[in-house]
């Protein structure tokens, strides 16, 4: 169990990235869905010992994670949410180089795993490619496949799914809950899709706060009712938003479809809908719910 | 297809306003400005001139342009390829391509504006010489009137046609690469190119072709002018015609050329974008995910090693897999390549050495070792900044590999890619031998006096770059503390600061020597390098404990950090560091500062400066002569030590009383004691070794008195040295060499230590001049110029280590070997200069007895190649001097080697000292090659006339005595053993080298009777001289003038000849008809121009043919500056007919069809001939023995 406490962190310049952020997070998938610029990717790094916090406390199981971030390494996979390569060096090269760093001294058992890793994200037929000319899907693959050396106790993805194609988005997440059985692995996304299907437990982090969490079914329950939908000109745009609290708007075969949230139905020709995690998350966002607070659960 | 006039100059106003607000334009516009600045306003930086030289001179004005325009080739290459690259780097290519802009407009547009920008920038240049010609500070004598014509044709003719050439060149090589990094290699690539062509093909007789097509103009401005006088540098402009005319327009042609090639090979619209990288087709999961036996990592010892060798292959794989790398490399190579491979080629008579492995060794630190440096900091920024280059850092960060993975790897990576890069140059080093047919390769050698001690050095530069990374907020930032430590190395000593202990990874050199090996040198150059390998062991902890792991790269948090990374093994480490650094620091103190004296150049300047003034004075103080000299000498090679213990007999050889004696030592040497009979010490100068005794009833004319001294000449540890060794290494445990100076008191003040340089005795306050007395003077005709030495007679014992070979002037009366070490006491037998050396090394001899002298060399058993040709030219000089000048004085005379500390022959009484560097090396596979053996042998053997039989008084003219005559001498032999045509070959090098000296003297010229000590007279226009003066009036006549000169002066003492005699010698001999030549030759600076301008050949009636040559002919006198004035012209000159151009291969006499003196006059003439066959070529002055600075237009062709 990952536990955060009262983190803060103010980057040099005065800007606050985190907001005393308190999250518990128990084994499995764990989505932390926010807008770029939440402070999603600030709060992975100081999870994965990257970054030191102005304040606050991270533990996992035993360990502190601030204090011993060596302890924590041994234990952690991590997929940085935009990474790199080196020129000139073939997938099988580098896991094998992540896998010396791992701690996987013995070099059969490296090989055994770093050659079982390229089968299970299914690089093995390109692992004599150099990285650089991978895909942008190909090379998220290798980056879990790294993440996953040594067998990780704690798995911290940052933004995995950002570029890729739906195809090898799907293949990716299947990989991430095959592997969230046993582990904590916190997935940090900005799209709503990525938790809403595979993460028993989730928050919401805005302006570097965590604004709301916990399991997206429940979420979604506390929206339950008040939300309609209506299919608009783009001309009757601005009247809509102008007359009712617009959750989110989408094009759709030429016309607009609008969101809103309301207690009662608003007439005007809007129709209920069940909503999803998207709803959850954009009236969130914009700040419309007002039992925030309530679905704020321990 | 052009968008216009308009657009063109809209897209190059654009491209010039960008950059000229550029950082880079302003960065590189200040940079040229201070470095011309700085060699304006710093009186200790000269470019290519001498003190003679205005440093706002019409020719300083064009060199500096000119040399900047070739160093700005990477400032332009930064701009022009910026113009082309630029879009594409910042991803806005495909953008401008969309626009309808048409190509013409885009590429040339940018390359106007940005080529505008270059030339604007370029005007630094010019406006740092203007400024810097009119500072308070300069001193006068440095600086000319302003001359707006010379800057304007400075920049214009000389500056701007080479960058417009280098600006289109590398616009060109962008378009095509799109890519800075690879313009700059090629950038560098064309460097090293033009530096190795420039080598290959610098011969003299390939210049007039370098000066048309050599792309930067460098030889077209060398050959404009050629052999100007300092006069001429301070006032002409070279003239726009000819070769520089044609080179400047050739220049501009070529960059029109590059610049139209730019067109096609830039890709303009195909290179819109990048097929990005295709997704591979999706892929169908082949069953379940593997099983995974869950591996477990281990964080025990084995992982730590497996990690270290993981992270070092890592990391030197990525510098090996660099492409930059085996670029650096590459030119290294290449560079270096050129070096090695012109490194045997012994300078400047044409002759070859071997390629031992020492002078290669000496090459790579010259030529290569800076290409590993450049490696290194490099590299050092790379590694360190790679990982968050490439954004791998979060990734590798996480993980959790120890701190110390780090930076340890890639240490340990650097400095295996530094070794493998000199191992590289010894590669180079070991084809070039083989390549010159030499394979006596010395592995030990290459390991020991290059690749340890040079990756040492490296590694500890290594650890300074990568600390320098690791605390600063960038690469470039890293780069440039690097660039700004290397400037630092240069500037320190001019600050005065030469301490290695104080200037970072400052070690001793270490001065090699086949003979000696490394000697003892090698402890004090190690100290140093324990001292800064600590001191970089405590960076590299430094650079861990700083180390950016993680997204931090503040610099506070990473110190608040620090103290939590050095717990452990890294603050053990450190500490031990500390206490080497400490230990090695202070007992490098105790040698360098305690034991012996810490000395700078700027020290040594000021030394000499305040010796000069305070003892000069005493230069005309009449003292006593030596007349015998009794020495013992004990000798101990290993300690180092040599105690000497000595009397002198001195004489009062003048007709008045004396009433002191002026004793002068060594500076360093210790003196022990000291005694004057009759007399006490007055007065000490400890600083200056000098001591003055008062005779306590004088010295009575005739009488002779005794002086006694012990003295120790040792070194305890080592010093400090930067450039040079400043250890002792006369005395050294094989080779040994040491003069009487060294050891023993000289009686009197001369001017043998005081400073030449004309700068810096201004800088120090003395007059710019040291004048010796003037030809004729009658007050210096009391001394020898040697030091004032007059003759006397030696008796000197030498003990030395059982093993070698004790020598010194005299017969060996003595020798004798006992308890390991043996004693050898030498006698003279005929009065020798008190003036000589002491020798002890062991040595191989190989003796001859050859008409009652015994020849001797005594050398190293590895050098034995040319002993027998030294035999050989001791035989011939032997056989012409005591034919034609007078018996030699001695029974032996020998040559011996001495370790390559000093790289020169000597001729001391019956004695030769002869640099191990010199002719034991050379090489004579090729026999048409000049033989500088024997000519050097026979100059230091004619010696024993011309110096230690006849010495010259101390004045004007002293050396035309002993150096011209014994040039003269040498010539004589090599003709007798040669022929005319080697001695011809020989006397063109004279020419050459006579005629570009004369340009660069720092003090005014002399003609050869006033000659003051400067080489290019005595010994360069001596040979002319005597050359042509025998031809003229044949060399029994010189002969019988050189006898009569023996026979008045032969070991006599005071008065001591002058130049003056030498004159009248040959006048004597001389017909009336040479009165003339003979006082152009020796009293006159004087200077031929004939030119052969045309040549007709008719066939006659009776089957012969009536040959006409047009000659034009001038003569000038010029004056110590260099200024000409005309004078009449009426001489025998050389005239020729021949079948074939005299330089030509296969040119022999069969090919001399007519061969006579005739008279020639100022002014065109036409000199008719008839002949039986056709000549090809005429020519005047066919083998240059005339003065004359255009030799090449001595020839034509006939029609």
């Amino acid at each position: 169990m990952l536990i955060i406490e009262a983190l803060s962190h103010v980057y040099p310049g005065g800007v606050k990235a985190l907001d005393e952020v308190t999250l518990t997070i128990p084994k499995g998938l764990y989505g932390l869905l926010g807008p770029n610029g939440a402070g999603k990717s600030t709060l992975m790094r100081i999870v994965a010992t990257l970054q030191a916090p102005t304040s606050g406390f991270v533990r996992f199981g035993d360990i502190d994670v601030l204090k011993n971030p060596q302890a924590l390494r041994r234990r952690l996979g991590y997929l940085p949410q935009d990474f790199g390569v080196y020129p000139r060096v073939s997938a099988l090269e580098m896991l094998d180089h992540m896998a010396v760093l791992k701690g996987l001294a013995d070099r059969r058992e490296r090989r055994a795993e770093v050659e079982g890793l390229l089968h299970q994200v299914n690089l093995w037929d390109h692992r004599k490619r150099a990285l650089a000319g991978f895909s942008g899907g190909m090379r998220q693959r290798f980056g879990i496949a790294q993440a996953l050396i040594g067998a990780p106790a704690l798995i911290v993805v940052d933004e995995p799914t950002a570029g890729l194609d739906p195809e090898e988005r799907n293949r990716f997440l299947d990989l991430l809950s095959e592997i969230g059985e046993n582990v904590v692995v916190l997935l940090s996304t900005h799209i709503v899709a990525d938790v809403a299907d595979l993460c028993p437990a989730m928050a919401i982090i805005c302006d570097g706060a965590i604004v709301r969490d916990g399991a997206p079914g429940a979420l979604m329950a506390s929206l339950a009712g008040r939300l309609w939908m209506k299919s608009v000109n783009k001309a009757e745009l601005a009247a809509v938003r102008a007359a009712h609290q617009v959750i989110f708007t989408r094009l759709l075969a030429g016309r607009t479809l609008v969101h809103v949230l309301a207690d009662a139905d608003p007439g005007d020709g809007f129709s209920p809908t069940p909503g999803g995690l998207e709803d959850v998350y954009f009236s969130t966002l914009a700040g419309l719910s007002p039992r925030t607070g309530a679905a704020r659960a321990a | 297809m052009t968008g216009g006039p308009s657009l063109f100059s809209k897209v190059a106003a654009f491209e010039f306003r960008h950059q000229t607000r550029s950082a880079l334009f302003w960065a590189v516009t200040g940079v040229f400005f201070l470095l011309t600045f700085g060699f304006m306003a710093s009186d200790r930086i000269h470019i290519g001139d001498t003190a003679n030289v205005h440093k706002n001179g019409p020719f300083s004005i064009g060199q500096t342009h000119l040399i900047m325009a070739v160093f700005y080739m990477f400032a332009a290459t930064a701009f022009v390829a910026g113009a082309v690259t630029r879009d594409d780097e910042t991803g806005f290519g495909p953008i401008v391509r969309a626009s309808p802009l048409a190509k013409f407009d885009y590429l040339y547009g940018r390359f106007a504006g940005a080529f505008a920008a270059v030339a604007v920038s370029f005007l630094a240049v010019t406006a740092a010489m203007t400024v810097g010609g009119d500072l308070p500070w300069l001193d006068p004598e440095q600086l000319g009137p302003f001359r707006p014509d010379a800057y304007a044709f400075a920049y214009f003719v000389l500056a701007l046609p080479v960058l417009f050439f280098t600006s289109a060149l590398f616009f060109a090589v962008a378009s095509w690469a799109k890519s800075m990094a690879w313009t700059f290699v090629a950038a560098i690539a064309a460097i090293v190119v033009y530096v190795v062509a420039g080598i290959a093909f610098g011969k003299p007789d390939l210049e007039p072709l370098l000066a048309r097509w050599d792309p930067f103009g460098l030889f077209a401005f060398d050959v404009a002018t050629t052999y100007w006088t300092a006069a001429d540098r301070n006032t002409l402009l070279p003239a726009l015609h000819g070769a520089l005319l044609f080179n400047r327009l050739f220049v501009l042609g070529l960059g029109a050329g590059f610049l139209a090639l730019a067109y096609p090979l830039c890709r303009y619209r195909a290179a819109a974008g990048k097929a990005s990288a295709a997704a591979p087709p999706a892929q169908v999961r082949t069953g379940p995910a593997a099983v995974l036996a869950p591996a477990t990592p281990r964080f025990d010892g084995k992982t730590a090693i497996a990690q270290f060798i993981a992270r070092t292959r890592f990391d030197m794989g990525q510098v090996f897999k660099s492409p930059v790398f085996w670029v650096v490399l590459g030119l290294g190579l290449a560079n270096a390549g050129g070096a090695l491979w012109t490194s045997t080629d012994d300078t400047p008579y044409g002759g070859a050495l071997w390629p031992v492995t020492r002078i290669l060794i000496a090459v790579l630190d010259g030529s290569f070792n800076i290409f590993a440096v450049v490696i290194a900091a490099y590299y050092a920024g790379e590694l360190v900044w790679r990982d968050r280059d490439r954004r791998v850092h979060e990734m590798i960060d996480a993980t959790p590999a120890p701190d110390w993975t780090f930076l340890v790897p890639k240490t340990a990576a650097v400095a295996l890619v530094l070794i493998a890069t000199l191992l590289a140059g010894i590669v180079a080093a070991v084809v070039v031998q083989a390549a010159k047919g030499y394979f006596h390769f010395e592995a030990g050698k290459y390991l020991l006096w290059y690749l340890i001690p040079r990756s040492a050095d490296l590694i500890v530069l290594a650890a300074l770059a990568i600390f320098l990374q690791a605390v600063s907020p960038s690469k470039f930032v890293g780069w440039g503390a690097m660039v700004l430590y290397i400037v630092a190395l240069f500037a320190l000593p001019g600050l005065g600061v030469e301490h290695n202990l104080l200037i970072f990874g400052g070690v001793n050199p270490v001065p090699l020597s086949d003979m000696n090996g490394q000697g003892r040198f090698w402890i004090g150059a190690w100290w140093f390098r324990l001292y800064w390998g600590a001191a970089s062991l405590i960076l590299l902890i430094g650079a861990h404990a700083l180390w950016r792991r993680g997204t931090e790269t503040r610099f506070s948090p990473r110190l608040a950090r620090a103290p939590a990374r050095l717990k452990g093994l890294a603050g053990v480490l450190g500490g031990a560091a500390l206490a080497v650094l400490i230990g090695s620091g202070a007992f490098i103190y105790l040698n360098t500062n305690i034991w012996n004296p810490y000395r700078t150049q700027i020290g040594d300047d000021r030394w000499a400066a305040d010796y000069e003034r305070v003892l000069l004075p005493y230069e005309s103080v009449p003292q006593p002569n030596v007349v015998a000299v009794r020495l013992i000498v004990t000798l101990e090679p290993r300690r180092p030590m040599l105690e000497t213990s000595g009397v002198y007999v001195l004489e009062n050889d003048t007709a008045q009383p004396l009433r002191e004696a002026h004793v002068r030592f060594a500076r360093d040497l210790d003196v022990r004691a000291l005694s004057v009979q009759g007399a006490r010490a007055l007065k000490t100068y400890d600083r200056f070794n000098y001591r003055i005794f008062a005779f306590d009833t004088p010295m009575a004319p005739g009488e002779c008195r005794s002086l006694a001294f012990d003295t120790l000449l040792t070194e305890r540890g080592f010093r400090n040295s930067r450039r040079m060794t400043r250890d002792l290494t006369s005395v050294v445990d094989n080779g040994t060499f040491v003069d009487s100076f060294a050891i023993a008191p000289t009686i009197g003040m001369t001017r043998d230590l005081l400073l030449t340089d004309r700068a810096k005795r201004r800088r120090y306050g003395l007059p710019a001049e040291l004048h010796r007395a003037p030809l004729g003077d009658r007050a210096s005709r009391a001394h020898s110029y040697i030091s004032h030495g007059g003759w006397t007679s030696a008796d000197i014992t030498v003990t030395t280590d059982a093993d070698q070979t004790p020598i010194a002037p005299g017969y060996k009366v003595f020798d004798r070997t006992r308890g390991g070490r043996r004693t050898a006491r030498f006698v003279t037998e005929a009065p020798i200069l008190q003036f000589f050396s002491i020798q002890s090394a062991r040595y191989a001899v190989r003796a001859e007895r050859y008409k009652g002298v015994e020849l001797v060399v005594y050398f190293d058993s590895a050098h034995g190649a040319n002993v027998a040709r030294m035999l050989r030219a001791l035989e011939a000089s032997l056989d012409y001097y005591q034919a034609n000048f007078s018996p030699y004085q001695f029974r032996q005379a020998r040559i011996v080697e001495f370790p390559d500390y000093a790289q020169f022959a000597q001729s001391f009484a019956g004695t030769f000292p002869w640099s191990e560097g010199l002719g034991f090396i050379a090489d004579y596979r090729d026999p048409s090659r000049i033989d500088l053996v024997t000519y050097v042998a026979a100059h230091e053997f004619a010696h024993q006339w011309w110096a230690h039989q006849i010495v010259g008084a101390d004045q004007q003219g002293a050396t035309a005595l002993s150096e011209t005559l014994a040039q003269y001498s040498a010539l004589r032999v090599m003709r007798r053993l040669y022929g005319p045509d080697q001695t011809r070959k020989f006397l063109k090098y004279e020419l050459d080298g006579y005629l570009r000296n004369r340009g660069g003297d720092a003090t005014a010229e002399q003609p050869l009777e006033r000659v003051e000590d400067q080489g290019y007279i005595h010994y360069r226009k001596g040979s002319l001289v005597m050359y042509r003066l025998a031809e003229e009036i044949g060399d029994a006549a010189v002969n019988r003038a050189l006898r009569s000169l023996l026979a008045r002066y032969a070991f006599k003492g005071a008065p001591y000849p002058t130049a003056l005699d030498l004159v009248a010698a040959l006048r004597a001999q001389a017909g009336p008809d040479d009165q003339g030549l003979i006082g152009d030759l020796f009293e006159k600076i004087t200077l031929y121009d004939v030119e052969a301008t045309a040549a007709r050949a008719r066939r006659r009636a009776d089957g012969r043919f009536d040959v006409a040559l047009t000659v034009k002919a001038a003569k000038f006198y010029a004056d110590g500056r260099g200024r000409e004035t005309p004078a009449p012209m009426n001489e025998r000159v050389d005239v020729g007919l021949f079948a074939a151009r005299p330089a030509a291969l296969r040119f022999g006499p069969r090919q001399v069809i007519a061969f006579e003196r005739r008279p020639i006059r100022s002014g065109v003439q036409t000199l008719r001939f008839v002949t039986a066959t056709a000549p090809r070529f005429a020519g005047v002055d066919p083998y240059d023995e005339l003065i004359d600075r255009h030799s090449d237009d001595h020839i034509v062709p006939v029609r």
